[in-house]
């Protein structure tokens, strides 16, 4: 029962630490504009070369136009593409993308593997004693959990592991690489192992529909040793990348929409004057000590 | 030292790196003796500066502690500065981009090769966009969780010594804050705005920052008005002056209009230009006279310079430069600001400045560019692009592509005009600067010019000697449109620098220069390395 306790915390400390991150981005007050263009929001062929309102005589007469739809492609090809490292740089791309497209794969295999086992529980097995379920829904929910949890697996393994060697033969990455970062991506790598050794003996992921009727039923996950050090590892790793800058999911999105491409203009007794006006009028309860900014900090430490 | 790592910026010697291969140059620059070498630092420098880092001192009130309480004092104010930077009352503005800047690099070096200043170094380690980054977060984290091993896990594996201090206080001095760095990086984090936060530390608690900027800088304009120290009485014999000129060239007597209540526009001008270029304000006041514009000039405080030199190192600069230009339109009561040729006043009168007015301060401010280009598709002025005939290349100032989107107004513009126009590459949103982005174009001190001519400056010498291949070493004269005060005086040195104007007849100068110059109702070229018999008998018809 611990087990079943223990994943349900490192699920809930994932998706708490990271909504909890996202929270103290969201919340910091109203920074100065710093966008930077390209800015995919700005309509048509703009988005494109990189311009925008400021190309239109007198823009404050204007409508203001926003393409939401260009914000939204460009977001999802940076989501799943990792567009700017393709562009920039490919060699990199390569490892760094089968680390992100294994994690992807690997979530589409844990909502499968939920899914499979909700069927299961509502009457509708996904295996039977015979092997896989002649139902066409259940196997191809059978056969899509193992592709995705096997190719998710392989890849983040492989690009964990590559990127773990990359950056400790390369002399341009090692310099600037923390040993806090070489452990984060062997990490991943443990995490993934542990997965396989416990995969090898059961290639269908039946386990992996089983632990998820325990969680759905509150009832104890049936563990052997090799299935313990995995569970134990994952809920490790899940409580532990909100806490470091593996949750640049949440940072990236923040850097992006909240600071390159926030360009909306203040614009005479606009929405966003409003929102100006509150935040200008704060008052700071502390201040820089320069003789420019505060002469009397100056004083005082000649004193 | 070879090999280096952030750590070794508080380790102690004679000099941390040292330029040894820069990027080569294209023919004809490609030859040995085309280029002069680094001027020898001087040992008497060494005492009172910085010259451990690479050699340059750009930085000239950063100077070197004499005692050891003073040295302390200076460390720990650097110190009480970096936790300000992580304060919600001392860095509101900022907080948000420099949290996420500081927390998420991946180190995945992407960054790198779109530096023009590690490029042009030849790759010269310290130089790297992460590396200055780097050496801040080892300096926070060792600062902020102590000298455990946690810390030193986390990466927070530094000294920090006087020597740290120092070499990292000049270092924020080789990042022209362009932020190509940034359009590249996949997590959108941004060396060029850690670069300017270390500048604020240095500035904004140690009131320590190149004196061009500040001392001489932007407390000047706010002394006298101006950052060139031109005042009110000086700006007003300067514009009687202009006139003068514009009657002796133009044989017009144009008038200027300067502090007109209730104009449409006010025209704020860099006034470094009233001084170095004054042919461009010249040719503003013929485009906008000629156009029937209702503008005016401010002869007011601050009216008459639209520099914000604290766009590059100080917030608090920023906003008192700031509020006081938006204060002098609105003493005069007019409708739109309009931003002349200056790259930094455009982001400054627009963009920086733009979260901090409400009200009446919330005047709309624009660019001269969609203003011109609109004047002109209106067929207001006679124009003859032949008088214009020769090789064009046009430099876009970082301030207004990259960080503003204003990109094709002036490719339209430059095209009516200039039938031999031809793009450097990359341009537009891409371009590189012109190395002297964010103060460099005016830190004159010991021998950061060099750095600035032969490294900073050097991608752009680079692709302003691409765009002309094949034109190069014909008599003709060629012309690099840069419209933007500091882009200019960057592009002046380089040209100067490498002798290009006088071997290969290179030029340099603002976009709306080049529009006057085609304008039939002249019988004379208005630029004046053109004012040849020759070339008016070939190219001016009256
Ligand atoms: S591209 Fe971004 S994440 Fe990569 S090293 Fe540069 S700043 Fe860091
Ligand atoms: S902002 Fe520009 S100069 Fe500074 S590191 Fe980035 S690319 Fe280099």
């Amino acid at each position: 029962m611990l087990l079943t306790v223990f994943i349900y915390l490192s699920i809930v400390a994932f998706i708490g630490l990271s909504l909890y991150k996202a929270y103290q981005f969201a919340n910091m007050p109203m920074h100065g504009r710093w966008e930077l263009y390209p800015v995919p929001k700005e309509p048509g062929e703009r988005g494109h070369y990189g311009g925008s309102y400021y190309e239109d005589l007198e823009y404050w007469n204007k409508p203001r136009e926003v393409s939401h739809s260009g914000e939204i492609i460009d977001m999802l090809k940076e989501m799943l593409f990792i567009k700017n490292l393709f562009v920039n740089q490919k060699r990199q791309w390569w490892l760094s993308y089968a680390l992100h497209l294994g994690i992807y794969f690997l979530g589409l295999w844990t909502v499968l593997l939920a899914v499979g086992a909700i069927m299961e529980l509502s009457g509708l097995p996904i295996t039977t004693a015979e092997g896989v379920s002649s139902n066409g829904l259940a196997s191809l929910i059978y056969y899509v959990t193992l592709i995705s949890g096997g190719v998710g697996a392989i890849l983040l393994g492989f690009g964990s592991i590559a990127l773990f060697f990359k950056r400790s033969l390369n002399n341009s990455f090692a310099k600037y690489t923390t040993p806090q970062e070489y452990f984060n991506l062997f990490f991943l790598f443990a995490v993934v192992a542990s997965g396989l050794v416990v995969w090898s003996g059961d290639p269908g992921f039946n386990y992996g529909r089983e632990i998820f009727k325990a969680l759905f039923t509150f009832s104890p996950v049936a563990a052997d040793a090799a299935l313990t050090i995995h569970i134990l590892l994952l809920g490790a790793v899940m409580i532990y990348i909100p806490q470091t800058k593996m949750s640049h999911y949440v940072g990236k999105y923040f850097a992006f929409h909240k600071v390159l491409w926030d360009n909306d203009p203040n614009i005479r007794n606009s929405q966003m004057e409003g929102v100006i006006k509150q935040a200008i009028s704060y008052k700071p309860k502390a201040s820089w000590s320069a003789p420019h900014i505060n002469p009397a900090a100056g004083q005082q430490d000649k004193k | 030292m070879a090999d280096i790592r952030p750590q070794d910026i508080g380790k102690p010697s004679e000099q941390l790196s040292k330029i040894e291969n820069l990027m080569s140059l294209p023919a004809p620059y490609d030859k040995p003796g085309m280029e002069p070498g680094f001027k020898p630092l001087k040992d008497s420098w060494k005492d009172d500066y910085c010259t451990t880092l690479d050699g340059f001192v750009g930085n000239e009130a950063l100077q070197r502690p004499k005692t050891k309480e003073e040295e302390e004092a200076f460390v720990q104010g650097f110190l009480r500065g970096l936790e300000k930077l992580f304060s919600n009352e001392t860095n509101r503005n900022y907080l948000q981009p420099f949290l996420l800047s500081f927390e998420y690099c991946a180190k995945c070096n992407t960054c790198s090769e779109a530096c023009h200043v590690y490029k042009a170094s030849g790759e010269q380690e310290i130089y790297r966009p992460i590396f200055r980054s780097e050496v801040l977060r080892k300096i926070a984290k060792k600062h902020m969780k102590g000298d455990g091993f946690w810390t030193r896990f986390n990466g927070g594996d530094i000294d920090i010594n006087v020597e740290t201090i120092l070499r990292l206080g000049e270092l924020a001095y080789r990042c022209n804050l362009c932020r190509r760095c940034a359009q590249t990086c996949p997590l959108g984090l941004d060396n060029g705005l850690l670069a300017r936060e270390i500048r604020k530390i240095f500035s904004m608690e140690l009131g320590i920052a190149p004196k061009p900027l500040h001392e001489k800088g932007s407390m000047l304009q706010l002394k006298t008005g101006s950052s060139t120290g031109i005042t009110r009485e000086a700006f007003l014999d300067m514009m009687e002056f202009m006139e003068e000129d514009l009657y002796e060239r133009t044989g017009k007597k144009y008038k200027v209009p300067i502090d007109k209540k209730g104009a449409d526009i006010l025209l704020t001008h860099n006034a470094g230009e009233f001084m170095a270029w004054p042919e461009n304000p010249a040719a503003f006041t013929i485009l906008f006279e000629e156009a029937g514009l209702n503008w005016t000039l401010s002869s007011e405080m601050i009216g008459y310079d639209n520099v914000n030199y604290g766009l590059f190192y100080d917030d608090a600069q920023t906003r008192k430069i700031g509020l006081q230009q938006v204060k002098a339109a609105k003493d005069l009561g007019v409708r739109r600001i309009v931003v002349a040729e200056c790259g930094h006043a455009h982001k400054a009168a627009m963009v920086s400045i733009d979260r901090a007015l409400v009200g009446e301060d919330n005047i709309p401010r624009e660019s001269f560019l969609p203003l011109l280009l609109d004047v002109m598709k209106k067929g207001v002025y006679k124009l003859d692009p032949k008088r214009n005939n020769f090789p064009v290349t046009l430099h876009d100032p970082c301030n207004i592509v990259r960080m503003m989107g204003v990109i094709q107004p002036q490719r339209e513009i430059i095209k009516m005009v200039a039938p031999q126009f031809r793009e450097m590459y990359p341009h537009g949103a891409k371009n590189f600067c012109c190395g002297g982005g964010s103060g460099f174009a005016i830190m004159n001190s010991f021998n950061f010019p060099d750095f600035r001519n032969k490294v900073s400056s050097r991608m752009k010498f680079k692709q302003i000697l691409e765009a002309f291949q094949g034109v190069m070493e014909d008599d003709a004269p060629k012309y690099v449109c840069a419209p933007c005060s500091n882009c200019k005086g960057a592009i002046r040195d380089i040209l100067e620098y490498y002798q290009a104007t006088a071997k290969f007849n290179v030029h340099y100068g603002g976009l709306v220069e080049l529009v006057v110059n085609a304008m039939v109702q002249f019988d004379k070229p208005f630029l004046e390395f053109l004012d040849e018999e020759e070339w008016i008998a070939e190219h001016v018809n009256k």
